[in-house]
């Protein structure tokens, strides 16, 4: 169980499911704030409707997760500590105030990733997982296209093109932890939960990833040369932005008391 | 920039005008379109056309039909009569019936 126990007792299939519910759930609190803030209605409603997706999919992983393995809901998302989520950095950090291109940018460097990690989910041994991918894959296929579209027009000149390659130099490196793995890689693989290994979703990734930004006249910086952050996210390390996201989001599940309910005639009645 | 939206619920059914999305291009107008004319309701097509593109001519400027009552054109007395007295009547009756229903009209 997150929290009561070390990451060694997890079953591979609950370390991968983890990560994939964790990404989704927490990228999607990161949309979110970008509700009646987004530069029009249009890319207001069409940004609410990612994160409604993202939402559902969390939903999807974190209710297999507690059908299979026996958890609650509370337990995974509310009273889990924030050193237990294993969700990849990338998606947990502060949008820059006001910075459209930041969140373009860090939805394309994901999405791409996810399409990727959702194909070697698709023949996965793990039946429930293989089972949930197909409607998963329907939806990402729309965040891709509305990524490339901004990129396609932000990266024309001046300043948009500035802030999209400030972005992508800010992103870069965590997006790299994306693929970061962790004690249970070989576990996952040994048992066919996942069809590939990350490192060579990480290379494929590099290669789509390089090659469109280079087209649009952005530099990405080498891998070699990437100073690697020190949270990871995949082994529970994770920045000052997670806390204070993690508190925001919790804030409401423990001011109505829901990890002390009150009871007829109790002491919280 | 304004594009209006028409929307086809299935193929073969006309494609109707069900608003309009600020978008800077085609391109992202569809997107802009699928998302707000499309996710909640079955569709099976949109269109985008820019609404400057879109040419009117409206009542003030043209004297257009259908303004004057033609009720006595319906043969509204016979409406009510049982045909059954009639053989054929009723035998066309449900020929037209079968007819319709194998159009998917009913």
């Amino acid at each position: 169980m997150p929290g009561d126990s070390p990451d060694s007792d997890l079953s591979p299939e609950e370390a991968q499911l983890l990560r994939l519910a964790d990404d989704e759930f927490v990228l999607a609190e990161r949309y979110t704030e970008w509700q009646i803030y987004a530069p029009t209605v249009e890319s207001d409603l069409a940004l609410a409707n990612i994160a409604q997706d993202e939402f559902g999919h969390a939903r999807l992983w974190y209710d297999l997760i507690q059908e299979e393995f026996g958890y609650e809901e509370s337990e995974l998302v509310w009273e889990r500590a924030p050193d237990d989520f294993r969700h990849s950095t990338l998606v947990e950090l502060e949008t820059p105030e006001g910075d459209w291109a930041d969140t373009v940018v860090r939805g394309y460097l994901y999405d791409v990733a996810e399409r990727l990690r959702l194909d070697a989910l698709a023949d996965s041994s793990y039946e429930p997982i293989a089972d949930r991918v197909p409607k998963v894959q329907g939806e990402e296929s729309y965040h891709r296209e509305h990524a490339q579209s901004w990129l396609d027009r932000l990266t024309g000149s001046g300043e948009s093109h500035d802030r999209v390659q400030a972005a992508v130099n800010r992103l870069f490196p965590y997006a790299l932890t994306l693929f970061s793995d962790t004690e249970h890689e070989a576990e996952i693989l040994d048992a066919g939960v996942r069809t590939r290994p990350l490192s060579d979703l990480r290379s494929d990734w590099l290669d789509e990833v390089v090659s469109y930004l280079e087209s649009l006249d952005i530099a990405v910086p080498h891998p070699a040369d990437t100073e690697r952050p020190d949270a990871v996210g995949r082994d529970g390390t994770h920045t000052a932005d997670w806390d204070a996201l993690h508190e925001e989001f919790t804030a409401t599940y423990h001011e109505l008391g829901f990890d002390e309910p009150a009871t007829l005639r109790g002491e919280n009645a | 920039m304004i594009w209006e939206v028409f929307r086809q619920e299935k193929t073969g059914d006309r494609h109707t005008h069900c608003g309009n999305v600020h978008a800077p291009d085609r391109e992202m107008a569809l997107m802009f379109a699928q998302i707000q004319h499309g996710r909640r309701m079955q569709t099976h097509s949109l269109w985008v056309a820019p609404k400057d593109e879109i040419a009117e001519v409206d009542a003030d400027e043209a004297e257009f039909g259908g303004t004057t009552d033609k009720a006595y054109r319906w043969a509204m007395t016979y409406n009510n009569i049982d045909a059954s007295f009639a053989e054929e009547v009723a035998e066309s009756e449900a020929e037209q019936e079968e007819a319709a229903q194998k159009r998917g009209d009913v």
